[in-house]
């Protein structure tokens, strides 16, 4: 619905494509909020092998909904936050801490009369 | 053009419009609390620029200056796919109640994923997704 202005890495087609297999959603699920190493991941996957559950990591990563991080020859998974979301979470911490400077500021250099603080 | 969900931030000021409002144009005072203000310009189609550290900074325009009451100017960061200059607004509103000042600033136009915009993130999405395929 939004009008889109910057492209996810795998954009919106390889998102869809990456969330249409039940598996990878729940991965995704898994990961939400809660870095997992890929073998952690795999255990929950009693029907697939690990080679599979692997490609689905792959495909998630490519379309941009997963992080990696390498530890040695491990690798953890995270869900990565939308960036378009992040920029929204970055400015509703950035504009209320700039107001309350600002009003720091004004109030230091014109004290205000008989108020209280 | 308008976001359907603008930021909003207000704050209530101890001083009236006219003492708050140059906190928001003059390049001199933006930089005691925005950040330090390089070429800013106080007039409708100046450009500015803040720099809030070694990594960031904020490149902007002046689009109209009403004072004591009203600032608007555009917010990017230069160098970003999701937020380049110029492709956001931010409207400043100060409203004079007895003598105080209270701010009320709401930044316009800022991406929004296409997918399920009502909730934030792919959180959201995965919920919307689930609903849509009728899993638990």
């Amino acid at each position: 619905m939004a009008e889109r202005t910057a492209e996810d890495p795998g954009g919106p087609d390889a998102v869809l494509r990456a969330l249409a297999d039940p598996n990878r959603r729940q991965i995704l699920r898994l990961v939400r909020g809660n870095e997992l190493p890929a073998g952690q991941i795999a255990a929950h996957f009693a029907d697939l092998t690990q080679q599979a559950v692997s490609q689905h990591l792959r495909v998630l990563a490519g379309a941009g909904l997963l992080s990696e991080r390498r530890a040695g020859t491990r690798r953890f998974y995270t869900l990565r936050p939308d960036p378009l979301d992040d920029v929204r979470a970055v400015l509703a911490e950035f504009w209320p801490d700039a107001l309350t400077r600002l009003k720091d500021v004004v109030e230091r250099d014109h004290p205000p009369t008989g108020a209280t603080p | 053009m308008t976001s359907p969900d603008p930021l909003i931030a207000s704050i209530r000021i101890a001083a009236p419009p006219d003492v708050v409002f140059p906190y928001l144009v003059d390049p001199a005072l933006l930089a005691r609390w925005f950040g330090d203000a390089i070429g800013s310009t106080p007039e409708p189609g100046g450009a500015f620029a803040i720099a809030f550290d070694d990594t960031k900074s904020v490149q902007g325009r002046f689009v109209s200056i009403d004072p004591p009451k009203r600032v608007v100017f555009t917010w990017g960061v230069p160098g970003s796919d999701v937020l380049p200059p110029g492709s956001t607004t931010v409207e400043v509103v100060l409203t004079a109640d007895g003598s105080d000042t209270v701010v009320d600033l709401t930044h316009h136009d800022l991406p929004r994923s296409e997918l399920p915009s009502h909730q934030a993130g792919w959180s959201g999405l995965l919920k919307e997704l689930e609903r849509v395929a009728g899993e638990g």
